[in-house]
């Protein structure tokens, strides 16, 4: 599982390493990291780029780096999340800037949703998502998934929204 | 990068695996964590944890599980250490509880040291200990490091700098 790739019709996820550093330090620093975790200084961004690292040394799955099929250049982070501490196993995702308005988010999330479902044989999945983050309520929508207001959540400013199985999500466009 | 498998009289040094993350934790819940940074809750423990294994993904070293060879019990994590911010590359080590007096920390650090000099290419390395850890200002002096001065680590306060014999220091044996 640790060489797991995902390809989809324009991305190819990888597991990350050294050279997404840098990318998801300028991320953790910047305003962009408003609905995530900002953080203090670059030592915080290294430690916690640290974590997402050994996410898949820990549990045997975690965040991809997104790439396209052109290059290998990391344009954000998506996957399966799931450290000590969580209420339920999470599909996350974070965009760098370059990489914004083209789907991507949509077409890397949906990937795992169903990698999640179909390979990691988990029976539920959520996504948290913080108060404002319009953007990613809209992407969780159009994946599918649902606010799940009955859902215990991590902290009072997060939303859960719940994905369905795949054999259960509403028509795409739906939502 | 995954760590090698390192050998001393009584312990082996290897990689850092899920199992040993409850141990960890549980290091990290008690009242021996006052010269590391204090308690932590299980998930800052896990956090902490996995940093250190993600510094192997990105320097390519870092600590080592130190298991009591006869045993197999997990007796601390020793290695080389050298996050993002730290003022030089260090030899670091902590000892699980019940597994002090040993030597155990001593026998494992200077393996690990060994390892920095003759693999990593590492020419000097120093130690960040809390002023008032005796015991782990013994274990440097048993190194053959000396107090070089004093600092202040942005978050973890005043911290000492024991320098070690470099490897040629070593191989002359002017570090014993």
């Amino acid at each position: 599982m640790t060489e797991a790739i995902l390809t989809t019709e324009r991305l190819r996820l990888r597991r990350p390493g050294p050279q997404d550093l840098e990318g998801y330090r300028r991320f953790v620093r910047s305003q962009r990291a408003r609905y995530f975790y900002f953080a203090k200084n670059d030592e915080e961004a290294w430690r916690l780029f640290c974590i997402e690292l050994a996410h898949w040394d820990l549990r045997g799955f975690g965040m991809f780096a997104i790439t396209t099929h052109e290059d290998d250049n990391c344009l954000g982070l998506v996957g399966h999340w799931y450290p000590e501490g969580w209420i339920e196993r999470e599909i996350g995702w974070l965009l760098w800037p370059e990489a914004e308005g083209k789907g991507y988010g949509f077409e890397a999330a949906r990937a795992c949703v169903d990698f999640a479902f179909d390979v990691l044989a988990w029976d539920t999945a959520v996504s948290y998502i913080e108060e404002g983050n319009t953007r990613s309520f809209a992407l969780a929508e159009k994946l599918g998934a649902y606010w799940d207001e009955a859902a215990t959540t991590r902290a009072a400013d997060l939303r859960v929204y719940r994905h369905p199985h795949p054999s259960e999500r509403p028509e795409e466009g739906s939502a | 990068m995954t760590a090698p498998v390192l050998t001393t009289e009584r312990l082996t040094l290897g990689p850092l695996l899920p199992e040993h993350t409850d141990p960890v934790a549980a290091f990290y819940s008690s009242e021996r964590t006052d010269f590391v940074g204090g308690r932590k809750t299980p998930e800052m423990a896990w956090r902490h944890f996995a940093t250190e294994i993600g510094h192997w993904t990105l320097r390519g070293y870092g600590n080592f599980a130190v298991t009591e060879t006869a045993t197999g019990q997990l007796v601390g994590l020793v290695g080389p250490w050298f996050p993002y911010g730290w003022p030089e590359p260090e030899i670091g080590w902590m000892l699980l509880d019940g597994f002090e007096g040993r030597g155990f920390a001593t026998e494992a650090a200077e393996r690990a040291r060994a390892w920095a000099y003759d693999t990593l290419g590492w020419t000097t390395a120093i130690s960040l200990i809390s002023p008032g850890n005796g015991p782990s200002a013994a274990v440097a002096q048993r190194l053959g490091a000396w107090l070089e001065k004093e600092t202040e680590h942005e978050r973890f306060g005043p911290m000492q700098i024991w320098r070690h014999p470099g490897p040629n220091a070593l191989r002359a044996g002017d570090g014993q």
